[in-house]
């Protein structure tokens, strides 16, 4: 929303002393957030007055023209398209680098082989109005090369108001509401105008019409006033006020539209204004108006003034005449009853309208308003009346045939919470952080509007009707008033004393950074992908998508679902990286979301839960194709385990996910638990996504792999074997089906001497024969006494023996 | 003799002293050791000497000889690197070893968390699929409350039987279109559940789970239903913060904010507190600093306004310290929230935010 300063002088008294900047600065550390506070005269930079030397047609196009400018500094060749130009005229000349209020920027231009360095604006290109046809002819007397914002005499300042810092105050959507405040922190006086507006009773000149109002549903419409004015003569507004409306971003349109519009503006009141003779039944012939106000009926349709059709629903209210319907509550008004040039009777609505109902409305139509804006912050309905009052005095004023010739209809329904709130002084010390003098608390309120009661530090606050419709109930909003206003850098700032208290440890997310710490410690690199997936990179990858949770409004199709696994986003860091990376390694901690139940409550009351929300960790490796991107990326989690101290087996998958290479799939496991699976991703599905490295996944369950941290319980040290260890290596040869798992539990569990097995070589050749491989141990003999070579020998002669029968294995020497 | 062969010996080392380059000493070797070196013909002497001369003096000339050598030898690895092994280049840079990254994002965290940990706060975790009520009921925002529309909500959809194969971005078409396409939409019922706006939803089950008094932190992702450019992202992350105890004023939580600011930035910055509307705190406030990239002067950075908005924050809302059980006669409490993703951009320069999960490692291996 736009403030014009000019107009917030009507109301109110600011001293010299404050500055444009300042009272911008004033206002956000006090009241609203001010984005930008605009000269208005800087809105025509680089826009000056000109004199038309002379005119020539353009040689190479029928309808364009050539046009010599004196421009105060010199003179500029413009190509011009309008025909209404003539030597000896002063115009606006938009110069090479100007920026137009409908955005267009000025640059050097060849229009059909003529330079033109400039552009002649016609009235709507200067945000001015409506007209196009012919450039805007100035003044005789406006100087030549003068700044045009100069010209025209801006002297305004316009600030840039952050709606979303007004939300809650369906006061402050106007210059009056405003005023108020500017009053209350500048300690100024507010002007005569201030205290006057719309106070005047609206006195009929005739009651020749007869104005009926039947509200259907006063909780969507606590207030409806109508009155017929006739004998208006359509015409452009005046100039102050077309200016006023300029300043602040309106478009003028005619006299009765900008009065409207300027009495909202002003007043923070919508206003409607319907054409008499398309009310039916019947002005023309009845003198009579008969208004509606109803929820639609199913299907029902209406073309609204910006000349969409909309289809409405039951929970919509609209204004109705005898017939059909008019408008659409607080949202837009219809196509069938605007104002026109022949208009000469209008109907004016100043109604309140309830706030859910117009949200809802406009969401579901796609049509915000100025109006809407404001009915949906919850409008005081006592606004109505004085915002009327305005309308009809400005009417009257711009138009002085018009004439009043109803009774003023009203039905009005509501009752607000006024209070009052116990404001206790000792309390409001307390929550501030220090005290507020009596006299500086009450002074504060009442500039704002409330009346203040009460005896001593009690104080019994009755609140405005314009902040009791939703914003004020508690006397928390009592203390932001005043603190506010007192402002907040003025406060003392004081640490709190409270016990001092070492806070309880969140043991797994201290768990998550070590490992974090760990792996980015040993070369990989953590990403952070996205929490959606989406059912064509799903189907690529041959993953079920019908059980995800989806969204209702994603922002494109790839994003609808919410991912499963980590896997599926990680894949696609590959192709983001194989260009410029061999081999690269990488990790993620991140949710994902089960469609089935967790264990966090969705609310307080009634036991129902979220769906399960599991922290996972995810680790891939790519490398170029023939690399083993799957026992690197088992190093990772071997490493992160004897981190903690632990070590993983795995165990061979019959299936994996659909993504993965067949024969490469194995659970991970922590003694008896599966904390997770590795797996490498299957050609198929790489080709699909034009990957051309190996890659290797891992995706661990976090919670599962600190529970079993957590239940080792500490870790203690082990103390140096006290009698020497023997080792004997032993390297055989057996088939690739027999697993190291098998091997290596039937080795450790042949004798008790033999306290460790380390797989020390792997390897494979043509010489071994297809599918079988070497596999090189170290065998650790230790026990609680001194051991001999030859009882040692004698277990190994027996393991070797063990193996050939049970492995069939192919004992090799050194 | 012996006399000589010392005076020999300390006028090789004087002048090697002076030896500054591999020509020089080269050239010194060959003066002294070499063939008809100076040293060398000296020793040959020695031959002629009775053996009972030969004996005393022949070792001292034998081990002065040995000594020269190693001195030489000495001034050649100091000179040009050659050592017994040969020449090496000790310019070279070492063994290369691999050390991964963390995200900024997680850096940035990290070092919060450490900071509120230091200062007493807990740190909590909240779930990123959120209830309607937590995310707005409890936070004092109301069904159809218009402080829903200053935030684009995700809404999950209710499990449907058979979904269509594509949910439909339904915040590119107008709102008012969504009737026409009547099938689908029954396949996108809105449930009561969100993927949360922001992580103040952690305050509200903070409270329910430990009570008052309470100081706790929650970091975390949160969503918005936007499009994507350099400044925008529907992904990014948040800390909440929340204190309640006895007695906690407006003062308290402005003198915290700022000591907290202070820690942050490693020195004194200068703030500026205006009010601020938010529906769970009452009242609210934002805290700016003065700009950090031109210091209050103005510049495109702060919209020339020289102040940067930081720290929404204010006085918990009473209803939200009841929704959490906490009884708002007996305690107060403060609030406040910190993007972590835009002070990630602050700490980083990173003027692109779509880089954060972009997966590039490019940038990622910057941090």
């Amino acid at each position: 929303m736009y403030l014009s300063l000019n107009w917030l002088k009507d109301f109110v008294n600011i001293p010299r002393s404050v500055s444009a900047e300042d009272l911008g600065l004033k206002l956000t550390t006090h009241t609203v957030e001010i984005d930008g506070v605009i000269k208005e005269a800087k809105k025509y930079d680089n826009i000056v007055v000109g004199k038309i030397k002379e005119v020539k047609p353009h040689p190479n196009a029928d309808k364009l023209q050539l046009a010599l400018v004196d421009i105060g500094s010199g003179e500029e060749r413009i190509v011009c398209g309008a025909s209404n130009i003539i030597v000896g005229q002063k115009v606006p000349v938009a110069l090479v680098g100007a920026k137009l209020p409908n955005g267009v920027e000025i640059t050097e231009a060849e229009i059909r082989g003529i330079k033109s360095r400039g552009m002649l604006c016609a009235e709507d290109e200067l945000g001015l109005g409506n007209d196009h046809l012919g450039i805007l002819i100035l003044d005789k007397k406006a100087r030549v090369g003068q700044n045009f914002g100069e010209c025209l005499g801006l002297k305004d300042v316009i600030y840039e108001v952050d709606n979303k810092s007004i939300t809650h105050r369906p006061d402050l959507w106007s210059h009056y509401g405003m005023a108020r405040e500017v009053a209350t922190f500048l300690n100024a006086k507010t002007t005569k105008l201030f205290n006057k507006l719309g106070q005047e009773e609206i006195m009929p000149d005739s009651e020749d019409v007869e104005v009926s109002v039947k509200v259907e549903d006063q909780k969507l419409c606590p207030r409806y006033m109508a009155v017929v004015m006739d004998s208006i003569k359509i015409q452009a507004s005046p100039e102050w006020l077309r200016e006023r409306l300029i300043a602040v971003g309106e478009r003028p349109v005619n006299n009765i539209v900008d009065i409207t519009n300027y009495a909202m503006l002003e007043l923070g009141q919508p206003l409607h204004a319907f054409d008499a003779r398309f009310l039916k039944a019947e002005f023309s012939t009845d003198n009579k108006v008969k208004i509606g106000v109803r929820r639609a009926k199913k299907g029902e349709i209406i073309t609204t003034l910006d000349g969409e059709k909309k289809d409405l629903d039951e929970s919509m209210l609209l204004i109705t005449d005898q017939i059909k319907p008019v408008a659409i509550a607080g949202v837009m008004g219809g196509e069938n009853s605007e104002i026109n040039n022949e208009t000469t009777a209008i109907v004016l609505e100043s109604a309140n309208f309830d706030f859910v109902s117009v949200r809802k409305t406009s969401s579901l139509l796609g049509l915000r308003t100025e109006a809407s804006k404001r009915f949906e912050k919850a409008l005081d309905p006592n606004f109505c009346e004085p915002a009327l009052k305005r309308v009809i005095e400005l009417i009257k004023q711009v138009c002085p045939t018009a004439k009043v010739v109803s009774k003023v209809a009203d039905e009005k329904k509501f009752k607000l919470n006024q209070g009052p709130i116990e404001l206790d002084l000792n309390w409001l010390a307390d929550f501030i952080g220090g005290e507020v003098e009596r006299d500086k608390a009450v002074n504060i309120l009442v500039s704002l509007g409330f009346i203040v009661d009460g005896k001593k530090d009690k104080l019994l606050v009755t609140v405005p009707t314009w902040r009791a419709t939703k914003d004020i109930s508690i006397k928390e909003d009592l203390a932001e008033e005043i603190v506010r206003i007192i402002g907040y850098d003025n406060l003392k700032f004081k640490m709190p004393g409270v016990e001092m208290k070492a806070p309880e440890l969140n043991k797994e997310r201290q768990f998550e950074r070590e490992i974090k710490n760990v792996l980015a410690g040993s070369g990989l690199t953590e990403v952070k992908n996205y929490s959606f997936v989406g059912v064509d990179q799903l189907k690529k990858l041959g993953v079920e998508y019908n059980k995800h949770i989806r969204l209702v409004n994603p922002i494109t199709k790839d994003s609808g679902l919410l991912r499963q696994s980590l896997a599926t986003n990680l894949i696609l860091n590959v192709k983001t990286n194989q260009a410029r990376n061999d081999h690269f390694e990488i990790f993620e901690i991140g949710n994902v979301f089960l469609p089935i139940e967790g264990n966090l409550p969705r609310n307080n009351k009634d036991g129902t839960v979220l769906p399960m929300q599991v922290k996972r960790l995810g680790i891939l490796v790519a490398g170029e194709e023939g690399t083993d991107v799957f026992g690197c990326a088992k190093g990772a989690i071997e490493l992160l385990a004897s981190y903690f101290h632990l070590s993983v087996k795995y165990e061979a998958m019959e299936t994996g996910p659909a993504w993965a290479k067949s024969g490469y799939n194995a659970q991970i496991m922590l003694g008896k638990e599966i904390i997770g699976s590795i797996s490498r991703v299957s050609q198929n599905s790489s080709r699909k996504y034009n990957i051309k490295k190996a890659v290797a996944i891992v995706e661990l369950d976090l919670n599962k792999l600190y529970q079993t941290v957590r239940a080792q319980g500490g870790y203690r040290h082990e103390e140096f074997a006290r009698f020497p260890a023997l080792i004997r290596d032993l390297a055989f040869v057996v088939s690739e089906k027999v697993l190291y798992n098998d091997i290596r539990n039937e080795i450790l569990g042949f004798s008790e001497l033999i306290k460790k097995v380390e797989l020390f070589d792997v390897y494979r050749n043509e010489k071994l024969g297809s599918s079988k491989k070497n596999l090189a141990f170290h065998i650790v003999y230790q026990t609680n006494r001194t051991l001999t070579g030859e009882e040692v020998d004698e277990v190994q002669a027996k393991l070797i023996k063990k193996l050939k029968d049970r492995f069939e294995a192919q004992i090799r020497d050194f | 003799m012996k006399e000589e062969i010392i005076k020999i010996k300390e006028e090789i080392l004087s002048e090697l002293k002076k030896i500054k380059e591999s020509k020089a000493l080269s050239d010194l070797e060959t003066k002294y050791l070499g063939r008809k070196g100076k040293l060398t013909v000296f020793l040959k002497q020695i031959a002629n000497l009775s053996d009972e001369e030969k004996q005393k003096i022949g070792r001292l000339a034998n081990e002065t000889k040995q000594e020269m050598i190693r001195k030489f030898k000495e001034a050649r690895s100091v000179i040009s690197g050659e050592t017994e092994a040969g020449f090496i280049d000790v310019t070279l840079p070492g063994e290369k070893r691999l050390l991964g990254h963390l995200h900024p994002i997680t850096i940035v965290q990290n070092e919060l968390e450490d900071l509120f940990r230091s200062m007493g706060f807990m740190v909590l975790d909240g779930p990123e699929l959120e209830s309607d009520y937590f995310n707005f009921e409890a936070l004092n925002i109301p069904k159809s409350h218009p402080a829903r529309d200053m935030q684009d909500t995700f809404y999950i959809a209710t499990p449907h039987p058979n979904p269509l194969p594509h949910p439909q971005p339904l915040s590119f078409a107008r709102r008012g279109e969504r009737k026409e396409r009547g099938q689908e939409e029954a396949s996108v019922d809105q449930s009561d559940m969100v993927m949360r706006t922001h992580t103040s939803p952690v305050q509200v089950r903070g409270m329910l789970k430990y009570g008052a008094p309470l100081r706790c932190v929650a970091p975390g992702r949160v969503f918005r239903a936007e499009a994507i450019d350099a400044v925008h992202e529907h992904t990014f992350d948040q800390m909440e913060g929340l204190m309640v105890d006895k007695n906690i004023s407006i003062g308290n939580l402005i003198a915290v904010m700022k000591e907290l600011i202070n820690s942050m930035f490693g020195r004194a910055v200068e703030t500026r507190v205006r009010p601020g509307y938010f529906p769970f705190v009452e009242p609210g406030i934002e805290l700016d600093i003065k700009c950090t990239i031109c210091l209050g002067k103005g510049c495109p950075g702060c919209k020339h306004s020289g102040w940067l908005e930081l720290l929404p924050a204010g006085q918990v809302h009473p209803r939200v310290l009841e929704y959490g059980g906490i009884d708002p006669n007996k305690y107060s409490g403060f609030a406040f929230g910190l993007g972590l993703t835009r002070l990630a951009m602050m700490k980083y320069k990173i003027n692109d935010i779509r880089l954060f999960n972009s997966g590039d490692l490019r940038f990622l291996k910057q941090f």
